[in-house]
């Protein structure tokens, strides 16, 4: 079969109804938690989960995909029409969008938003069905050692990419390592950190963790907030569609984007957020007119718009291919596959093809889906926007309740999604980023397994790990990694002695 | 202890250091045949020379941040979040005995009112919405196990 021919039973597993109907649900619950303020696709995945677990997994993950990539559809409407992001990765649409629903333009700026996320999802979900099989051909040639280094490299790049410290972040991807380790070792039976509680012998639960790590801790940040009105944007919309003039100006940052933002998203760390500033960057030094930036200028929606939607197709290749998640949200859909009973690697296209091909076809169905939906519900979810929040985290809050305790229909797994809750709540207030985490506490168990393999494999020689071609490549690329920020630092230095023998 | 980044790093140091010797505990083995604390014992080390470092490069920007942590809550209504965490504690305590109808209804009337002052009769009306609503969603149709509690044998 070529690859024409699996896009096409891609296709046929993703029109069969139950699927549309998953496609569908995700889609629109994507927006929705996109739309609103302070529940991103983490947190909604998150609280999603649980309530899959009796679905069917490729509809599951199907319709888990959709919120991800549908959360970034949402996320520009609450920039363009009330300046505040409803997700992370789309901040940067506020600064033009907003200024152009300001003079009036809403309308084609959420109408750019949405064809320029449409297309650019479609160009991402394209690359990814191109790129990924032969990857995973090259993953199969993977044994332990090569995967130890991936993942360290993944966890690297994650802290040198994630927002704030490094310093921090390393910390963070450390303690995930040991909080996913905690729990029955795999080899010796023996239990780790389970402090004595039944309900740590099988590790810590990723459901509980990530509801409380970005659920509950959201809430309890936004609780201690003074209210302030959200400023609903009042003009009625109309025009939503984009004039030729706006299409010329925006075709090109449109398809610069897209490339950027795919390519962007397969790097650890990488995902929508940095795709989205690295476009929005890339666009105004590229601009004949850069001083109409932040003024208004379409261009500026387009560009991050199409990255920040390309760079979630992209997020699809690592965690596909590999086995490795390159984002808190794909974390969670590994450990969701793992749930399953469909562990992802080199091996989920030939075991699962209905699965791989299933779950890409359904992110171009998706994709248009969104488009319909986006242009003319723009009222509803302006109407949503007005929910009180007094009203909304009550709901939020039962909304984790009731998924932590149905995991095991054990209060315990309620506190421990608490104690994360107050952690995470913590840590925010401190400045550390919950993604390396996630990300480490998933790969945790996998990098010890990998780890110790390949020890036995090497009769306990850490050399495997520079001798052989790829791991050493890896390792090469690590090491160039965490000296890059010291690299400033020596040229300082060098500096410094000149200026000092000169003198 | 004169900035935040003090006290996270001196609470990541305990811990990368009740990590390493807890591994410690449970076997470190050798190289070629690693124990169930190998890994946990070399991310603890890691974690605690991180944050010796972190801590040591806290001690030069402390211009700003002379309120300690107090900074973080300045401003906030802390109490809230205080008031929210406990009412979840209970909440996880009383689900078992007292079922999920009342506990759900319970926590959603005291949760309405941390944000804002609606009136009681509204504040009701809306739990009760909610809670037969989740009820109908996650025990009739998604056919989760809420627990009965009280009400055993009424519904």
């Amino acid at each position: 079969m070529d690859i024409f021919d699996h896009i096409f039973f891609g296709f046929g597993v993703a029109f069969q109804p139950v699927n549309l109907l998953f496609c569908f649900t995700g889609v629109l619950i994507g927006t929705l938690v996109g739309v609103l303020p302070g529940l991103g696709p983490v947190a909604a995945i998150s609280l999603l989960l649980p309530a899959t677990f009796h679905a069917p997994p490729v509809g599951s993950i199907i319709m888990l995909s959709g919120i991800y990539y549908g959360a970034m559809y949402g996320g520009s409407t609450t920039s363009i029409l009330i300046n505040i992001p409803g997700e992370a990765a789309s901040v940067v649409t506020c600064f033009d969008g907003y200024q152009m629903a300001r003079k009036g333009r809403a309308g084609p700026a959420l109408g750019m938003a949405a064809f320029a996320s449409f297309i650019a999802g479609t160009l991402g979900v394209i690359g990814l069905a191109f790129l990924a099989p032969p990857l995973a051909s090259i993953a199969l040639k993977f044994g332990p050692p090569e995967y130890f280094s991936l993942m360290v490299l993944g966890l690297t790049v994650l802290t040198f990419l994630a927002g704030g410290s490094m310093l921090k972040s390393l910390m963070m991807a450390c303690a995930g390592v040991v909080i996913g380790n905690v729990g029955l070792d795999l080899i010796t039976a023996q239990p780790r950190f389970t402090f004595g509680l039944n309900i740590l012998l099988d590790g810590v639960g990723l459901v509980p963790l990530v509801m409380g790590l970005f659920g509950i801790s959201e809430v309890l940040l936004n609780v201690e907030q003074k209210l302030s009105e959200r400023e609903v944007f009042k003009t009625a919309l109309k025009g939503l569609l984009p004039t030729l003039k706006d299409w010329k100006e925006s075709i090109g940052p449109l398809l610069r984007g897209s490339i950027l933002g795919f390519f962007l998203g397969i790097l650890p760390g990488g995902g929508a957020v940095i795709s989205s500033f690295v476009s929005y960057g890339v666009e105004k030094r590229l601009s004949k007119h850069p001083e109409e930036f932040g003024k208004g200028a379409i261009a500026g929606v387009a560009g991050p718009e199409s990255a920040n939607n390309s760079a979630t197709a992209g997020a699809f290749i690592p965690l596909l291919t590999l086995g490795l998640p390159s984002n808190a949200v794909m974390a969670i859909l590994l450990g969701a596959l793992m749930i399953y009973g469909m562990p992802p690697g080199p091996k989920l296209i030939s075991s699962h093809p209905q699965l791989f091909w299933g779950v890409i076809s359904s992110m171009y169905i998706g994709n248009m889906m969104l488009l319909i939906l986006n242009l003319p519900l723009i009222g509803v979810w302006v109407k949503i926007l007005k929910i009180p929040y007094p009203i909304l985290f009550p709901l939020i809050l039962l909304f984790c309740l009731i998924g932590a305790y149905s995991l095991n229909n054990n209060p315990a797994e309620i506190g421990l999604m608490l104690f994360f809750g107050l952690l995470g709540y913590l840590m925010k207030k401190f400045k550390f980023d919950g993604a390396p985490l996630v990300l480490a506490m998933v790969l945790g168990p996998l990098m010890d397994q990998s780890l110790r393999q390949s020890l036995l494999m090497s009769g306990g020689s850490g050399m495997i790990f520079f001798t052989r071609p790829i791991c050493l490549v890896i390792f090469v690329i690590i090491a160039l990694i965490l000296l890059l920020p010291v690299l400033p630092l020596i040229g300082q230095m060098r500096k410094t002695m000149d200026e000092v023998k000169e003198t | 202890m004169r900035n935040p980044d003090q006290w996270s790093s001196l609470f990541w140091l305990l811990a990368g250091i009740g990590i390493t010797l807890g591994s410690l505990k449970y076997g470190f083995g050798n190289l070629q045949a690693p124990g169930a604390g190998f890994i946990t014992f070399f991310a603890g080390m890691i974690l605690s020379l991180l944050a010796v470092v972190f801590f040591l490069s806290s001690l030069k920007r402390d211009e700003k941040l002379h309120k300690g942590v107090k900074i973080l809550w300045e401003g906030l209504e802390v109490w809230k979040v205080i008031y929210v965490f406990f009412l979840l504690v209970a909440y996880a305590l009383v689900l078992k005995p007292l079922g999920f109808l009342i506990t759900t209804f319970g926590l959603l009337c005291l949760l309405l009112k941390v944000k804002a002052a609606y009136p009681l009769l509204k504040v009701i009306l809306i739990s009760l919405l909610v809670t037969t609503g989740a009820y109908l969603l996650f025990q009739v149709w998604l056919k989760v196990q809420l627990p009965r509690g009280i009400l055993e044998g009424i519904i």
